[in-house]
């Protein structure tokens, strides 16, 4: 064995200087005001159940892109994350270089909600929104941003109705859901999603948390907590760590048959890459797809990996195809600041672009 | 002064100089009356902690929680590691066999009816939070209270109790009989699943406990191989370093078939249980003449079915409606003579438009195909612009339209 050049009174000290942050730490803790969810101003334009359609303002003394864009987030987990903080936040990013931005809130299903399809998600909820921010805007398409699952939702409902997206940005979107290095994909092989559905009613939001957090359990459920000490004695950098500590657990449940069919047709059967898709009673052929599309991934994405986005432009049949590639993780695409200087004015380059 | 709680000024001067104290212990190397650094630590922690319940934020009351407890298992790595380091033997060795005496301790555990994590050196529970988090969740979720959980066997991995009351199986196994055959066999098959679910998580707690064992091992050869270079400078160091192998260990059990399996038995084997006591609390609630799940999934499914045909009937009308419209001004048109369209009127969304004209509106689109690729001619020059500027870091790694 190799040398340990360290001594025992080091550790000593180190413990000490340990416990003198942490101590200082607890203290901003408990000193914490409750921590917001969202920064950027923004007012409801449609609701419907419990879906809300924000649009946000505008920044103001910048030349606004014509066409607006609907964000499209995931199901699982809270959109917020595009616009945790003031200084890393997507949405302001795209509102600075121009987007006029909106976006749907998917709220918090509860049993009611049971029996929503992916049908009535991409062909029912979003494609109402859509309508409502056409109609709004004057104009016959507008563009979309897909984030993750929703990046999913998005593919689908431009592949079934072009006529009215203009653009298609897909961000750290699961396409081909079977790569070798895909845990998720790997643990939900021989799991019985009807006997969970049947059972569970709705997927539990903490069921989906404890999947998250142990696919690096060393990582998110210890080592997180330790390094936390170091930074805590700044009241700023608690009130940061707290508002990614309260999006991580604001897992909203699962309507059991959009649960039951994502699961089923994408994770089991990968369905948009082997063909067979069908959202409601219409048939999801990637390669109709013709709408110019930015497909974003993150390199070090442990939820979506790279590979599973990167074979989008084998199965589509747009011309216009971008990619880009974040040397980041799933959610450092949306909160570093990295991602604020790279990705945000990239996307918005390429949406300024293509929407005249 | 703290604003928000005018009090914790107060804690905080108190809880500095029980900092203050246990630093100066753990400098002179030990504790007063036994008890181990850490625990002595932990137990501080603990009461400072219990003290701010209720005074914060619950979001915070959490975190601190965690951090207190993710600190405890890192300072009874850092105590263990300071005694091997500390009693004048062989640093190298030392630590080494300190290791060795964590393996042996894990390997005690091996095929014990109950482990869960439990009894396991403080710094290692982190291997056997996977399962801990499983079964709070698992408490949370299924029709059993924790109590039930909590009976002897329950909250861990074997149904000790099951076999203590039928040994031989005959209870589980006796047929029904009488008036109230079909529930007692409910119950009885309650039971026997309840059952099969705890081997489930037996059998998925053993493998952990067999790659805990193993990441000891692999973390004993990797410090063998680092030199000067690359060798933790400090505590912090080391336990990163034990995270990282930890992780490596955890990622190759995870992604492999036997965890898949294991993992998907635990689940499926916990959901067919939790359906079938379902159905039982269902039965109860028929017999109470009250609603239950059954009958309200059948109401939620035609309600969701009228809600969409809703949807279909208000999209048509909206379409026959425009159509009407279209008809009424080309009627108008026509009689005036002036042109079928003013340029200045805003134009309509699509969805105004009649259904039978969305294939005429295919056309258009088709042209635009067309001029959209003049702009995506440009994205080869964008995609300089982007590396160039905005996406430093970001590459655009191919353009479809520059290729």
């Amino acid at each position: 064995m190799s040398n340990i050049p360290f001594r025992s009174d080091q550790v000593v000290e180190e413990l000490v200087q340990f416990n003198k942050n942490l101590s200082k730490g607890v203290k901003n803790l408990l000193d914490a005001d409750e921590i917001s969810a969202g920064v950027t101003p923004r007012e409801e334009i449609y609701a419907e159940d419990k879906l809300k359609l924000y649009r946000y303002q505008p920044s103001a003394g910048v030349v606004q892109n014509k066409i607006p864009t609907l964000i499209v987030y995931a199901l699982v987990n809270r959109p917020y994350m595009a616009d945790i903080q003031e200084n890393r936040s997507t949405i302001r990013g795209l509102l600075d270089t121009g987007q006029d931005v909106y976006l749907i809130d998917w709220g918090y299903p509860d049993r009611a909600d049971k029996y929503l399809t992916l049908d009535d998600y991409i062909n029912g909820y979003i494609d109402r929104c859509v309508d409502v921010i056409r109609e709004r805007h004057g104009v016959d398409k507008i563009n979309i941003l897909g984030i993750c699952q929703g990046g999913v939702f998005s593919l689908c409902y431009t592949t079934l109705h072009q006529d009215k997206v203009k653009n298609l940005v897909t961000m750290v979107t699961p396409v081909d859901c079977k790569t070798p290095d895909n845990m998720l994909s790997h643990w939900v092989q021989q799991m019985d999603i009807d006997a969970i559905v049947d059972a569970m009613g709705n997927l539990p939001g903490e069921m989906l948390n404890w999947t998250f957090l142990n696919l690096k359990p060393f990582q998110l459920m210890g080592q997180k907590y330790v390094s936390m000490v170091d930074i805590i004695s700044d009241e700023k950098n608690v009130k940061n760590f707290m508002r990614m500590e309260k999006w991580i657990f604001d897992s909203p449940d699962q309507a059991g048959e959009a649960f039951r069919q994502f699961i089923k047709d994408f994770y089991q059967q990968n369905k948009l890459v082997e063909g067979g898709l069908k959202i409601g009673e219409h048939e999801v052929d990637l390669k109709q797809l013709k709408t110019p599309v930015l497909n974003i991934f993150a390199e070090q994405d442990h939820l979506v990996p790279p590979a599973s986005s990167k074979i989008l432009p084998k199965l589509i049949g747009s011309k216009d195809y971008t990619e880009l590639s974040f040397p980041g993780g799933h959610i450092g695409i949306y909160v570093s600041g990295k991602a604020q200087s790279t990705v945000t004015p990239a996307i918005s380059d390429w949406l300024n672009t293509r929407s005249k | 002064m703290s604003e928000n709680n005018p009090w914790a000024d107060q804690w905080f001067e108190a809880q500095q100089k029980f900092v203050d104290a246990w630093g100066d212990m753990a400098r002179s190397g030990g504790a007063d009356g036994g008890g181990s650094q850490s625990d002595l630590w932990s137990q501080g922690f603990d009461m400072w902690r219990k003290a701010c319940a209720g005074r914060t934020q619950p979001d915070m009351d959490l975190v601190m929680r965690k951090c207190m407890d993710m600190s405890k298992e890192y300072f009874s790595m850092a105590e263990q590691v300071s005694k091997s380091l500390g009693d004048g033997a062989n640093p190298v060795e030392a630590v080494n066999q300190w290791l060795e005496e964590v393996k042996q301790s894990l390997q005690k555990f091996s095929g014990m009816p109950g482990f869960n994590g439990t009894g396991v050196a403080d710094f290692m529970k982190q291997w056997f939070t996977p399962n801990a988090s499983w079964q709070e969740m698992v408490a949370g979720l299924t029709p059993m209270n924790q109590a039930f959980w909590q009976m002897p066997g329950m909250n861990t991995s074997v149904f000790n109790l099951g076999e203590a009351i039928d040994p031989l199986g005959k209870i589980l196994e006796a047929p029904g009989i009488g008036y109230f055959r079909e529930p007692q066999e409910k119950q009885q098959k309650g039971i026997q699943l309840a059952l099969e679910y705890q081997e489930a998580n037996f059998r998925f707690n053993q493998a952990f406990l067999r790659v805990a064992i193993e990441s000891i091992h692999g973390f004993q050869q990797r410090l063998m191989t680092l030199d000067e270079e690359t060798a933790p400078k400090s505590m912090r160091e080391l336990y990163d370093l034990w995270v990282e192998i930890s992780e490596q260990h955890y990622a190759e059990f995870a992604m492999s078939e036997e965890y898949q399996a294991l993992y998907g038995d635990m689940v499926n084997r916990l959901m067919i249980m939790r359906k079938h006591y379902g159905e039982i609390a269902d039965d109860f609630l028929r017999s109470l003449n009250l609603p239950n799940t059954r009958e309200i999934d059948t109401m939620q499914e035609r309600l969701q079915r009228v809600r969409r045909e809703n949807f279909a009937l208000k999209k048509d009308i909206r379409e026959i409606r425009a159509m009407l419209a279209q008809l009424g001004a080309k009627a108008a048109a026509s009689t005036t003579a002036r042109p079928a369209r003013n340029k200045s009127t805003p134009r309509k969304p699509a969805a105004a438009k009649p259904a039978a004209a969305k294939p005429a509106a295919a056309k258009p689109a088709a042209a635009k195909t067309v001029t959209q690729r003049a702009p995506a001619k440009k994205t080869a020059t964008r995609k300089a612009a982007v590396s160039k500027t905005a996406a430093k870091k970001a590459k655009v790694t191919r353009s479809r339209a520059g290729a």
